[in-house]
């Protein structure tokens, strides 16, 4: 034990004299540069000389937005998440790199290997603004740390227009938002006109389970919100929150719509004798998400969420719209010509 | 009748405790075991009371084997009073009395149980005490709760390993007078004792045990030689003669 | 304060029952509609339309009913098993979460929900079996086991077992954490008819034998050599005692997670009431640890409109009870 926070200390002994070493140069190289000024989730500014080079990223929904800007080169850390799971494919046939599986992983949303993080020299490093150990471990050792925080759709446009400005991307950041918000001004015109009592009541279910649900100050309601729907609990002013079956028959909601789940489909919870007198299941209106990487809903492409909600919960208004042809339009759009399908 | 050990050996793992018992003790009679701290008396009691495993020679209680008794059976026969004694919960007497009836009881002991419970309780003396905490009770009290508990087993020989080394004197002599009493109603008791002078004022019969053997008396030894006790208990002992048998008084 | 009379919690949970099944966190249903409905069962009276009446049916027979009833069984089990192990091993301070029980339990289910050959009731069984024997082969010494080598072995055996069951977590369930928290924090929101299929037997079979054999607990309490000395083999009748009083408190962790010095702190409230003979703890610790937990469950899923995990308020009343108790017994401490 005592050996290896000896060799813990003198390893960082080393990784500090490294880090002064290799900071100097980019320092003083970055006078001739306008300064960069970007403000993070914690309201922390952070100055750079020159966009970051060596981006360590530990949230795969900052992730994807750093690969929407075209910036997937400046990264050279990415969250652990990325190569578990069914984002793989998605990543591996936008980046080579990661499809080898040679971008080093030194963490995920939850847990950073601080050491790894070090070791990779990086010039910011992007993670959750919650994880303040984590943050405060690496912004005493001098490293720039973006915290990222999302609980709105207004979240998910800044951080892209921070990342733009981090990144050197400002003017794709500002293209990216502005076709989004043209995006979901299409769907969200034709909502519009739904008269207050027409609304449909929805129900959002996540995959941890089926009393699981967010509530008023999440991004789930400023999807049901954005689609048409008015979102059961969005009277209570919280995120994440777990409910009573009996609440939800109170609620009775119209639509069912669930996050994706590997365990769970619609017919589940439609022959699930529990859920048998709520009117979605009686009406068969319980949907699914795809896998996440389509819909994710901390991303712009959030935007295919809002479309899928809208269309299952407004299948007449919404008629014409061919999802299939949204999403890959919308996946065009947003990543260029990266993923092949 | 009454209990006849023979032949018998006990080792604590390696550590030979006794030796070679032969030992009668006359049934309806009161036996006393005497010798040092240490000299094997409480495991020759607990051996006797089938609480240790007799593996080498034979016991035999009220003419039965004790290994072929099961421990419910045994418990109908022997009763027997340890040395120490705690308790973690807060029991009334009546309760702890009460659980002397185990080996007559399936699930919750009936009236028959609670009348003999009642019984052994007055016997002993201690009705006054039968509502009150067994943990509030002082030494001695526990005692007479203790012995109150062997008498609700209803056995037909006790074994009592040094039952009056918490009771004031009064106690000590109405403990004394209880035993003669269970003497007379033909029980059978055999005691570790700590003192020889009580020893030879109340008991019939006696068992001086010396580094785990019986000390045998040839023809004209008496247990109360002053002799025979210096090398009992290793130290200089005098006697002075008193009524038939003698006190020991230190040399 | 005057202590009620045990005849009060041979009555209360009747009427308890009954009162839970008309509350709830909704006004969607009221008392009246509940009424009707009964009405309608027992003597078919139409008396609400067929929309409403299969609405009540739903919430008070299939949301309410089935929680009421394993918040009652959960209640009586944990109870009934911490008067137990308190009896077994002598010592008022100890109960299936201090033993490591729960945790060992909760690894098993955690196991048996990953690994669908492994059956849910016995593997937790078996895993709660094997945390309490390590627990007090841990302690045991030459001169015995102390309260506190006891309760520190618990706390390493609750610990591995916890670690455990985090590591079945993270390599298998994609929402970690959260799922942690529950096997951890003890939840009554899943109840359903299948959850109490799954427990009841195991349940009402472990607690009609501790009931049979609560006087021989008393016997037991007094100490190994007594024991023995009056007719009964010590070895023989703890594991009698262990084995149900094991399978009840594994079956409540494996349908409701561990909710927390209920196992405990119940069992002190009871003997407060009654003293320590176990003839009267045992259907007390039955009929009040039931209503009191129940009680509990009531006030956590009407409370909010959203779901607080019961264990943390048993937890939060057991917890300083604990604290409470340590300090009052500091002679057992001293004592062993």
């Amino acid at each position: 034990m005592n050996k290896k926070i000896k060799s813990g200390i003198i390893f960082f002994l080393i990784m500090a004299t490294n880090l002064s070493l290799s900071y100097s140069p980019v320092l003083a190289s970055g006078k001739n540069d306008v300064p960069i000024t970007v403000t993070d989730f914690r309201g922390k500014t952070l100055t750079f000389s020159k966009p970051a080079q060596r981006i360590v990223c530990l949230i795969e929904s900052a992730l994807s937005g750093i690969y929407m800007l075209g910036a997937e080169k400046q990264v050279v850390g990415i969250s652990a998440n990325i190569y578990q799971g069914n984002v793989y494919p998605y990543y591996a046939a936008m980046d080579q790199r990661i499809k080898n599986k040679t971008v080093p992983a030194p963490g995920n949303w939850d847990f950073v290997n601080i050491e790894s993080v070090i070791a990779l020299k990086p010039d910011v490093v992007i993670i959750w603004s919650k994880q303040t150990e984590s943050i405060a471990a690496l912004e005493e050792r001098g490293l720039h740390v973006f915290g990222v925080f999302i609980e709105k759709k207004e979240d998910v446009y800044r951080e892209i227009i921070e990342l733009g400005k981090l990144t050197g991307k400002s003017q794709r950041a500002q293209e990216l938002v502005e076709y989004t918000k043209k995006e979901i001004e299409r769907f969200n015109k034709r909502v519009k006109a739904i008269p207050e009592e027409k609304r449909q009541r929805i129900y959002y279910m996540w995959a941890q389970g089926n009393l699981e649900t967010s509530c008023g100050r999440s991004t789930v309601q400023d999807l049901i919100h954005l689609a048409g729907g008015k979102n059961v609990c969005g009277l209570i002013d919280n995120e994440h929150m777990v409910v009573n079956m009996e609440q939800i028959m109170a609620w009775n909601p119209d639509v069912i719509v669930m996050w994706y789940n590997e365990k769970k489909n619609p017919s589940d919870i439609i022959n699930d004798e529990h859920w048998k007198l709520i009117r979605a299941v009686k009406e068969r209106r319980v949907h699914e998400f795809p896998e996440i990487f389509l819909c994710d809903l901390w991303t712009l492409k959030f935007t295919y969420a809002v479309k899928m909600v809208a269309k299952w919960t407004y299948p007449e208004l919404f008629r014409d719209i061919d999802l299939e042809r949204e999403k890959k339009t919308m996946l065009r759009m947003l990543y260029g010509k990266k993923t092949g399908n | 009748m009454g209990i006849s050990v023979k032949d018998l050996s006990f080792s604590y793992g390696t550590t030979m405790v006794l030796h070679n018992i032969e030992l009668n003790a006359a049934e309806g009679k009161f036996t006393v075991l005497l010798g040092k701290n240490g000299s094997g008396k409480s495991t020759l009691l607990k051996l006797m009371a089938g609480l240790l495993p007799c593996k080498t020679g034979d016991i035999n209680i009220m003419g039965k084997d004790i290994r072929h008794l099961s421990i419910s059976e045994r418990a109908k026969v022997i009763g027997y009073l340890p040395q120490f004694h705690t308790a973690a919960f807060p029991f009334t007497v009546e309760e702890v009395v009460l659980t002397g009836r185990a080996s007559y009881v399936f699930a919750v002991p009936g009236k028959k149980d609670m009348d003999i419970t009642n019984e052994a309780i007055n016997k002993v003396g201690i009705s006054h005490l039968r509502q009150r905490p067994y943990t509030e009770l002082s030494g001695g009290e526990r005692q007479l709760v203790m012995i109150a508990r062997v008498l609700a087993q209803e056995p037909q020989v006790i074994l009592l390993d040094e039952p009056l080394s918490h009771l004031d004197l009064s106690n000590q002599i109405r403990f004394l007078a209880l035993i003669k009493e269970l003497i007379m109603s033909g029980l059978t008791v055999v005691a570790v004792l700590h003192d020889p002078n009580i020893a030879f004022m109340y008991a019939d019969d006696f068992m001086l045990i010396k580094d785990g053997t019986i000390r045998i008396l040839s023809g004209d030894e008496r247990p109360w030689d002053a002799s025979i006790l210096t090398d009992l208990y290793g130290v200089h002992l005098e006697t002075m003669p008193f009524r038939e048998r003698a006190l020991v008084i230190p040399g | 304060m005057s202590i009620p009379n045990r005849t009060f919690f041979y009555i209360i949970p009747l009427p308890l029952i009954i009162m839970s099944l008309f509350i709830g966190p909704s006004d969607v249903i009221t008392s009246q509609d509940i009424l009707a409905w009964m009405q309608n069962k027992i003597i078919q009276a139409p008396s609400l339309n067929q929309d409403k009446l299969e609405m009540v049916e739903a919430i008070v027979f299939n949301v309410r009913l089935p929680r009421v009833i394993l918040a009652f069984l959960i209640g009586s089990a944990l109870t009934v098993s911490g008067n137990s192990f308190q009896a077994l091993f002598r010592n008022p301070l100890v109960s299936p979460d201090i033993l490591g029980l729960s945790a060992g339990a909760a690894f098993g289910a955690a196991l048996a929900l990953v690994f669908h050959i492994l059956p849910l009731q016995l593997t937790a069984f078996v895993f709660g079996l094997l945390a309490v024997g390590l627990s007090y082969f841990l302690a045991l010494t030459r001169k015995g086991v102390s309260t506190v080598s006891l309760i520190l072995a618990g706390i390493i055996v609750s610990g591995i077992f916890t670690a455990l069951l985090t590591v079945v977590q993270f390599l298998t369930d994609p929402f970690k954490l959260q799922t942690i928290v529950h096997w951890t924090m003890g939840n009554l929101h899943n109840a359903s008819w299948s959850k109490v299929k799954s427990s009841v037997l195991p349940i009402l079979l472990g607690i009609i034998w501790l009931f049979i054999i609560r006087w021989r607990m008393n016997v037991i309490a007094l100490g190994d050599e007594e024991t023995r000395a009056v007719g009964l083999n010590p070895e023989q009748e703890k594991i009698m005692i262990l084995l149900p009083a094991t399978l009840i408190a594994s079956a409540s962790v494996a349908v409701a997670g561990v909710i927390g010095m209920v196992g405990l702190a119940f069992p002190h409230m009871v003997r407060m009431m009654t003293g320590p003979d176990n003839r009267k703890t045992q259907p007390v610790s039955i009929a009040f640890g039931g209503s009191f937990l129940l009680l509990v469950d009531d006030f956590c899923r009407t409370i909010t409109s959203f779901e607080i995990p019961i264990g943390i308020f048993t937890t939060l009343i057991g917890g300083p009870f604990f604290v409470y108790l340590l300090k009052k017994s500091r002679m057992v401490f001293r004592e062993s």
